[in-house]
């Protein structure tokens, strides 16, 4: 009950009018949200998101129907023009129609302090994403649809503590950082086996930079191209021996379609990003590959090929109601003057697949095997974006997944599932 | 050139007929002591000993006889027999690649014989119950080697699955018989079951009869006919009793189980000392009928003065069909029957397997007992049989009114 009374709340925080906004000022403001001015760059703002959502199964899958799926309390601010931080929150989502008395503070999100001073270089110190994948770096309030792709999910390492160097050089932006892990999406599951006179190993640390340009605008492409932005990026980490490889799960995380395997050497990953946003339109798209070494990991004791999971997708969106698409979309008509709001109609189309380098032979799903039986998830999502205010938005997404082995999927012999979810985003 | 020519034909020939020999009857050959070589990853290895009380998995390859099957799942089975130092195994070939086998197997099992010193009584118990015409899995015994090191003499034991039905019960026409719900009798332990009625909640039977083909059926398919046959066993009476159980359980096949397993002693069996335990439970094929499958005899052979009643009365089913003369009368018949066999069988059966296991039994470093208990446990084996034999047939006669044999007390 008292999650429900959280998301009311906040929702009724974003209810209050942009005109409550007042720059320049000093004291408590409203500057998108709750902020305290301190002066000139000096200054804390209350952060908060809630992201309700009704989802609905053609399968059953034993998944919560109407959920919190993320609430998040932080704070965040500026110190002088060298510095600014954040702090950030998870508190417990889960199932909204259990009436539990009480909220839990769940994972530390970002929690970092960044020294800004120039523009060709800034250097981050703290929690926070590592940089890799477009929409994996791309915060959850401003996705085109409710949920990631799988690729972004499983491949992309999402956060982790470290120190990151970036800025931007001409055309150019890069990041580069190093983590004490390999990201909270590779995380290991496996207390890991330890050898007489070994060491206990963590996974990491991990390496990473990306390199992101508007490389269209130095070639003879048509004049909308040239604001195309792409990116190449790479990230390299020890993994201690044991099972702890990336895993394949279902779009709703119910079944692993492709189960983790032993891993011993370096997990290295490769990814290549486009994103472009042509007036009300955008088109993203990104390629990954994780390659994983399986150092003396057979039943001999011997090495096995690497372990590859690889991803893609490619997204479509389009303002109807014609906003441009850019970080803050604003609609031309809003809901509170008595228009429609920004509608946005949304497609992606994605997948992601497991396979060992070495094809020889019998495969098989063994965890040890030098030909691991490959299977994949592909996925397409439609849906509609209606943004309501600056603050709230409506998603609703139809969901349809495909498994190419019939014996690994949420329900065997079953290979094909329609799902979907309406999703309320409250964030300020 | 001709000479070379002819000895590559015959090495090829040798070697097509070697291979072509080689079936599952070799591997479970009685007369052989095999040697099974087990590779996997010398961690998996250790993590199956560490965590020998979970059913986890491991991947491995098998060598025997010079063929090897990779990527089967092997894991740490058994009940009161799960150990740490030698762990009994289980050997699933198709765990990874599901049209995997071995000579037509998709299962093995390595009982690490650690609940009997002599390391024969099971296999002893099978073949004798295959005289009889008993439904029991092929064994015989094997040096097993993991990763190169001996690990101790095992039991090579035919798993009860699918195969073994098809071999148990043949095919009519093209349609092998194996296609019924298999069920292994699951001991719970703390409460003993002897066949009692627990209600028309499938719950129980659930429990203690766990699924092993036809898994996906529906709940009331795979366990109603069980909860169907307890009840009219436990309601049914006399004057109907063959009529109506009849067509649900083979009651002929049923006596001759229990009574080969009196004679050969076995505690822990259907009648045990603390209910039902150790068998397998087959439905067969598009039919009501259901029989028994011997399993697990390793506390057979306990003494040679076993009561030949001992607690019939106990078990509703034992003591309901028993009261119809003409399976008591089959009962006691069986008991005369498994005397007959024994006496030029059974203790020369034994011999010969403590011979063939001798050096590996002794060298066995792993089995949890000494030498000296090995050969203390096989001298009290080996005589068994003459008493045994002698005690049945003076009982059965006592039992029978017949003619008392020589030698009784």
């Amino acid at each position: 009950m008292k999650r429900l009374l959280f998301v009311a709340i906040l929702t009724a925080g974003a209810a209050v009018p942009a005109a409550a906004q007042n720059k320049g000022k000093r004291g408590f403001v409203w500057d998108d949200r709750p902020t305290i001015v301190f002066g000139e760059d000096v200054n804390i703002a209350v952060t908060g998101r809630a992201l309700v959502e009704w989802r609905w199964f053609d399968t059953d899958l034993g998944e919560n129907l109407f959920a919190l799926r993320a609430g998040r309390l932080g704070l965040k601010g500026d110190l002088t023009k060298h510095f600014d931080w954040e702090v950030e929150r998870e508190i417990g989502g889960g199932d909204l129609s259990n009436d539990e008395s009480r909220i839990e503070f769940g994972d530390w999100k970002d929690v970092y302090v960044r020294w800004r001073t120039f523009d060709a270089a800034r250097v981050k110190a703290g929690r926070f994403k590592i940089p890799f994948g477009l929409e994996q770096n791309t915060g959850v309030s401003e996705l085109d649809f409710a949920y990631r792709a799988l690729g972004s999910r499983t491949i992309a390492p999402g956060r982790d503590t470290g120190v990151m160097i970036s800025g931007e050089l001409g055309r150019f932006g890069y990041e580069a950082g190093v983590f004490d892990d390999d990201g909270d999406n590779a995380e290991s599951s496996e207390i890991q086996f330890v050898r007489e006179g070994e060491d206990l190993k963590d996974v990491g640390p991990s390496f990473a930079v990306r390199v992101t340009g508007d490389l269209f605008r130095a070639l003879p492409v048509p004049g909308r191209l040239r604001s195309a932005n792409v990116g190449v990026a790479y990230t390299i980490a020890d993994v201690p021996e044991g099972l702890n490889s990336l895993r394949g799960a279902s779009f709703w995380g119910t079944e692993d379609f492709v189960e983790r395997v032993y891993v011993k050497g370096r997990r290295q990953r490769y990814g290549a990003q486009f994103d472009w946003s042509p007036g009300p339109a955008s088109l993203k798209a990104e390629w990954m590959q994780s390659r994983e070494q399986r150092n003396g990991q057979s039943n001999r004791d011997e090495d096995l090929s690497d372990f590859i999971a690889s991803a893609w997708y490619v997204a479509g969106t389009w303002f109807v109601t014609g906003e441009d698409k850019d970080d803050n979309v604003n609609a031309r008509r809003p809901l509170w003057k008595g228009g429609p709001g920004a509608i946005e109609l949304a497609v992606r189309y994605e997948r992601l697949a497991f396979e060992s380098a070495s094809k020889q032979g019998t495969s098989f799903t063994n965890p040890r095997a030098q030909f691991l039986t490959p299977n994949s998830d592909t996925v397409v999502t439609a849906g509609v974006n209606w943004i309501t205010s600056r603050w709230t938005r409506v998603i609703l997404n139809a969901i349809h997944e495909d498994f190419a082995d019939p014996a690994r999927t949420p329900i065997v012999g079953t290979t094909s599932f329609w799902s979907g979810v309406v999703r309320l985003n409250v964030v300020f | 050139m001709a000479s070379r020519t002819i000895v590559a034909i015959l090495l090829t020939l040798g070697l097509g007929t070697t291979a072509a020999a080689q079936t599952s009857d070799d591997l479970f050959n009685p007369e052989v002591l095999q040697r099974l070589d087990l590779w996997l990853n010398s961690s998996d290895w250790s993590k199956l000993k560490a965590a020998f009380q979970e059913n986890t998995y491991y991947p491995a390859d098998v060598t025997w006889n010079g063929i090897t099957v990779r990527n089967v799942g092997i894991r740490s089975r058994g009940l009161g027999s799960r150990s740490s130092t030698k762990p009994g195994l289980r050997v699933d070939f198709d765990r990874y690649s599901s049209g995997q086998q071995f000579l037509g197997l998709k299962s093995l099992v390595l009982d690490n014989l650690t609940q009997d010193p002599t390391g024969v009584k099971e296999t002893v118990a099978m073949r004798f119950f295959s005289r009889l015409g008993i439904p029991a899995p092929r064994e015989t015994h094997t040096r097993l080697y993991i990763n190169g090191v001996y690990a101790g003499l095992y039991g090579l034991i035919e798993a009860v699955d699918k195969t073994m039905m098809g071999r148990v019960f043949g095919s009519i026409g093209d349609n092998v018989q194996n296609d019924g719900y298999l069920f292994e009798y699951n001991y719970v332990l703390g409460s003993a079951w002897r066949f009692n009625y627990e209600g028309s909640d499938l719950a129980p039977y659930k429990a203690r009869f766990d699924i092993r083909t036809n898994e996906s059926r529906a709940e009331s398919a795979i366990w109603g006919p069980i909860e169907e046959l307890v009840r009219l066993v436990n309601n049914t009476p006399s004057p109907s009793f063959e009529s109506t159980i009849g067509p649900r359980l083979d009651l002929t096949a049923f006596v001759r189980y229990i009574a080969a397993q009196n004679f050969i002693a076995e505690n822990d069996g259907f009648n045990g000392y603390d209910g039902m335990n150790n068998f397998y439970f087959y439905r067969l094929e598009n039919s009501t009928s259901h029989v028994f499958i011997a399993w697990d005899e390793d506390n057979a052979f306990l003494q040679s003065d076993y009561g030949i009643t001992t607690r019939n009365e106990e078990n509703v089913l034992t003591r309901k069909t028993l009261e119809l003369p003409a399976y008591q009368a089959q009962y006691f018949s069986v008991l005369s029957e498994a005397a007959d066999s024994a006496v030029d069988w059974l203790r020369q059966e034994m011999q010969r397997q403590l011979d063939m296991i001798n050096d590996a039994m002794v060298s066995d470093t792993l089995k949890p007992y000494s030498n000296s208990d090995y050969t203390t446990a096989r001298e009290a084996l080996l005589a068994f049989p003459q008493a045994r034999i002698t005690y049945v047939r003076c009982e059965v006669s006592k039992q029978t009114g017949a003619t008392r044999p020589s030698g009784c007390q």
